[in-house]
């Protein structure tokens, strides 16, 4: 409790400012603060919201994951998008074209084809980097935009679901629709177990602990005799892994297809980027970091709704918390850098 | 709080002072930080005109404080300076600047595109019409400053092009075009060769006897003996004593930088070596851009032996010794441990094998700064029984391990858990010495072992060293010092140019011979047989 209380404190302090800002916008703009601000508790953690924010949660954690793990090594995994989106479309691809197959075993193959599909793509950045000397930043960025394109070509013209007129696949059949438990999907636990797996990794295993000072000191790792080119292509592989697995989570729940353009818009992949990022590559940290700024989304839907607070401010107000959140846990290294 | 004068400081200017040249005075100098760090404790510091002052301490003992008050970088919690009797207060390194005094920073901050001219006058150019640039006159008066104090730098040059002892003069020339009265080199010999340290020196005489104030901040007592008039020791943030340098000796001065008797040399003695550890044959080495830096290396280490690589910076040495731990560039050639060759296996195989290494830069390689004491103790033996119990890392053996080595290595740290980089120099060099030998590996790789350590510190890593030997393991050591290879080395080899152009025995080895072999010259070459280089 002792040791990460003072870490603890200043992002409290932050969120306190961040809502005193959020606080004196909406005065001026002539809405009631702490009705808003009930709001976005009551709308997303509430009987009827908590639902919705971890159904949101689950592909936000997924790609935190899949940032935080590489980050951890100090890799910037820009490629989120084409992992995301190539593990959804490999899973709708098995589920078209082993349609027969019985339950279980239907989705551990989809999710298992959209895992290795995910470090496929994770994988090819970093032999660009270790090979040709292409930054991976670059490289792992770049390479999302054709697969998403070739994904929207197969969705909108292989895979089409052509009675509904929307860019869309067919529904997948039942063996490979994620089983729901009550109001809380299956999806979660193969979360859990990615969760479990990586915080094992990072902290228990010699390799987290060598992935962990190869981010500190690559140079230091090197010489310590860790092949550190050859560690950037597994963690990069492991984080496209976890982001494909991911993809696949999404596809095979509610509305159980690849609608074109569903695993991107909602940002899922920057939201992730983001926690990591602020997390500063701890898993345990980029998981909590992911279920707030979900929270804070489905939250800032609900106050628009039964508010008087327009939309644009909601926006503004979880921009402002999330850079007062970014400022403070950048200051708080530095000073710990400092008195260091 | 001020104290009172000590009487005859200020009247007391030489004769030979130039007009302008300057008394500087530091009475009951505090500065606390905010995280409670008391840095500079009621410190009296005053320097006279025509003097070379060093101001010694070990690290951490507030010298660096000091300086950065005096140079306007810091403010000062208590106290006061008198430039003359009178009392000033910089709020900048400007306002220091205009009042005379001018410092030399460790890094150089200098624009490598530029000429020495461009890059003196930088920010303090010469203008014609009150607008222009005067890039002629730059040029004149950097030649001229150059020449007077015979500095021996070409205003035309390029700075990308120059040494390390030419870009240090550069910097001297920078505050000198800006007419310091008061000059501050922080540590300036620790990036000089021997000849560099002495032509250094030269021109500080040069400067002195032109009235200018010298404050050398070091902690080579060889060199503070060499060349001052008077010393200051700091310690703990206080100043301890201020000497002069003709009325001590360094035995004295090491008793007030550390508050206890040190043995300064640490006597050498010798070794029994047993067989053969290490040994290599034909190794050539090139670096990334393809350049051959080591050359037909042939050499063998001893068990219980200590051998000492001598040669000016960059002719090879640590590039041998890379090498030899599985890392660095591209290598050909046999390096056998206790008779089986490793040269094909990996930096982690050999360390698993018995290669330990210690290198010379021990921030940006041989530790993790913004790691645990006790991750950068366990990295690299992490794979290993004790720190892993089967698929996993054992926690409570690390917390153990770590333990072990700082009690017997006798590391400053309140925790392990602190990170490394809060260590002083010596500090951390004794992490990394104890976590390279406390593996028992059959053969320790050392690259310049004490530079930029403490006297203490240096003390007992070189008690370490010959205990470690003592145990029957092989050493190979590399050191700027030859003073560090006499006090240890059982044999010398010198590199020159990428190759072992000399190998002396203990017995055999002297100063001479080994500097003249560290320039090139050895028996073959003066015998007229070929040397490339």
């Amino acid at each position: 409790m002792r040791a990460w209380w003072p870490s603890l404190r200043p992002m409290l302090i932050a969120l306190g400012i961040a809502l005193a800002i959020g606080a004196a916008l909406m005065l001026i703009s002539g809405s009631n603060p702490l009705q808003a601000y009930g709001q976005i508790i009551v709308g997303s953690l509430g009987p009827n919201g908590w639902a919705a924010t971890l159904s949101l949660a689950i592909p936000v954690i997924g790609c935190a994951l899949a940032v935080s793990l590489p980050l951890r090594a100090g890799l910037i995994n820009l490629g989120g998008e084409g992992q995301l989106v190539g593990g959804g479309i490999t899973a709708v691809v098995v589920g078209t074209y082993f349609a027969d197959l019985p339950f279980p075993l239907s989705l551990i193959l989809a999710i298992g084809a959209a895992a290795l599909v995910g470090a496929v793509i994770g994988f090819v950045p970093a032999i660009m980097e270790n090979k040709l000397g292409v930054p991976l930043l670059i490289s792992s960025l770049l390479l999302s935009y054709p697969i998403v394109a070739v994904t929207s070509f197969l969705v909108r013209f292989v895979l089409l679901d052509k009675g509904t007129g929307l860019p869309q696949t067919e529904t997948l059949p039942a063996a490979f629709q994620m089983p729901q438990f009550g109001k809380v999907t299956g999806a979660l636990f193969v979360l859990i177990v990615i969760i479990a797996v990586v915080i094992v990794i990072d902290r228990m295993l010699p390799a987290g602990f060598e992935i962990r000072m190869t981010g500190l000191n690559r140079k230091f790792s090197g010489y310590s005799g860790v092949a550190v080119s050859r560690m950037t292509l597994w963690v990069m592989a492991a984080g496209g892994m976890i982001a494909g697995v991911t993809g696949a989570l999404v596809v095979t729940a509610f509305p159980f297809r690849f609608v074109d353009g569903a695993l991107i818009t909602p940002a899922y992949v920057w939201t992730g980027l983001l926690a990591a990022m602020l997390a500063r590559a701890n898993p345990v940290g980029a998981v909590v970091a992911a279920v707030f700024f979900s929270a804070l989304q489905v939250g800032g839907a609900a106050m628009e709704r039964e508010t008087f607070v327009p939309r644009e401010l909601s926006s503004i107000l979880q921009a402002v918390i999330i850079i007062v959140l970014a400022g403070a846990i950048a200051l708080n290294a530095r000073k710990k850098q400092k008195v260091a | 709080m001020t104290r009172p004068l000590n009487g005859g400081v200020t009247a007391g200017r030489p004769q030979s002072a130039a007009p302008g040249a300057t008394t500087v005075e530091m009475r009951g100098i505090s500065k606390w930080y905010s995280n409670g760090v008391m840095a500079n404790d009621h410190v009296d510091l005053v320097l006279n005109p025509g003097e070379i002052h060093a101001l010694v301490g070990e690290n951490g003992a507030g010298k660096s404080t000091l300086m950065s008050i005096l140079c306007g970088l810091e403010e000062p919690t208590d106290g006061e300076i008198r430039l003359d009797g009178q009392t000033v207060s910089f709020s900048s390194p400007v306002s220091a600047s205009e009042a005379g005094i001018g410092m030399v920073h460790q890094e150089f901050k200098l624009f490598p595109s530029l000429t020495v001219a461009e890059n003196v006058a930088f920010r303090a150019e010469p203008t014609r019409l009150g607008m222009f640039l005067s890039r002629r006159e730059a040029r004149e008066r950097v030649r001229e400053l150059a020449d007077r104090y015979r500095l021996g730098v070409d205003p035309n040059a390029k700075v990308g092009q120059l040494s390390v002892g030419m870009l240090q003069r550069v910097e001297i020339l920078k505050a000198l075009h800006r007419d310091a009265q008061v000059l501050i080199l922080d540590e300036p010999t620790a990036v000089l060769t021997p000849q560099e340290v002495d032509d250094l020196f030269a021109v500080l005489r040069e400067l002195r006897d032109a009235g200018r104030t010298i404050v050398v901040v070091t902690h080579k007592l060889r060199e503070v003996m060499a060349f001052s008039d008077r010393i200051t020791v700091l310690r703990d943030g206080r100043s301890i004593a201020t000497l002069t340098t003709s009325e001590t000796n360094p035995a004295e001065v090491a008793h007030h930088m550390t508050g206890r008797d040190v043995d300064l040399d640490g006597r050498y003695n010798a070794g029994s070596p047993a067989g053969v550890a290490l040994r290599v044959d034909g190794l050539f080495v090139q670096n990334e851009l393809g350049v051959m830096v080591v050359s037909d290396a042939n050499f063998s280490v001893r068990h219980g032996e200590i051998v000492g690589i001598a040669g000016v910076a960059g002719s090879g040495q640590t590039e041998l010794i890379e090498s030899i731990a599985g890392l660095g560039g591209h290598s050909s050639g046999v390096v056998e441990l206790d008779g089986t060759d490793i040269h094909q296996l990996s930096a982690a195989e050999r360390r698993r094998k018995g290669i330990a290494y210690i290198p010379e830069d021990r921030r940006g390689v041989g530790s993790a700064v913004t790691a645990s004491v006790s991750d950068n103790l366990a990295m690299g033996f992490h794979r290993r029984a004790p720190l892993r119990k089967g698929w996993r890392l054992d926690r409570a053996a690390m917390k153990r391990h770590s333990a072990d080595i700082i009690e017997a290595f006798g590391i400053r740290v309140s925790h392990a858990k602190v990170e490394a980089g809060t260590l002083s120099g010596g500090n951390l060099q004794k992490v990394i010495v104890g976590r390279e030998m406390s593996h028992d590996s059959a053969v320790l790789l050392v690259d310049q072992p004490t530079r930029g350590v403490d006297i203490g510190a240096i003390e007992n890593i070189h008690g370490r060293l010959r205990a470690y030997r003592d145990r029957g393991h092989a050493i190979v050591l590399t050191s700027a010092e030859l003073s560090e290879l006499f006090a240890l080395a059982d044999r010398i080899l010198v590199m020159y140019g990428g190759r072992v152009v000399a190998e002396y025995p203990r017995a055999d080895a002297t100063e001479a011979k080994i500097g003249l072999a560290m320039a090139g010259i050895t028996q073959q070459t003066l015998t007229g047989s070929e040397e490339t280089t």
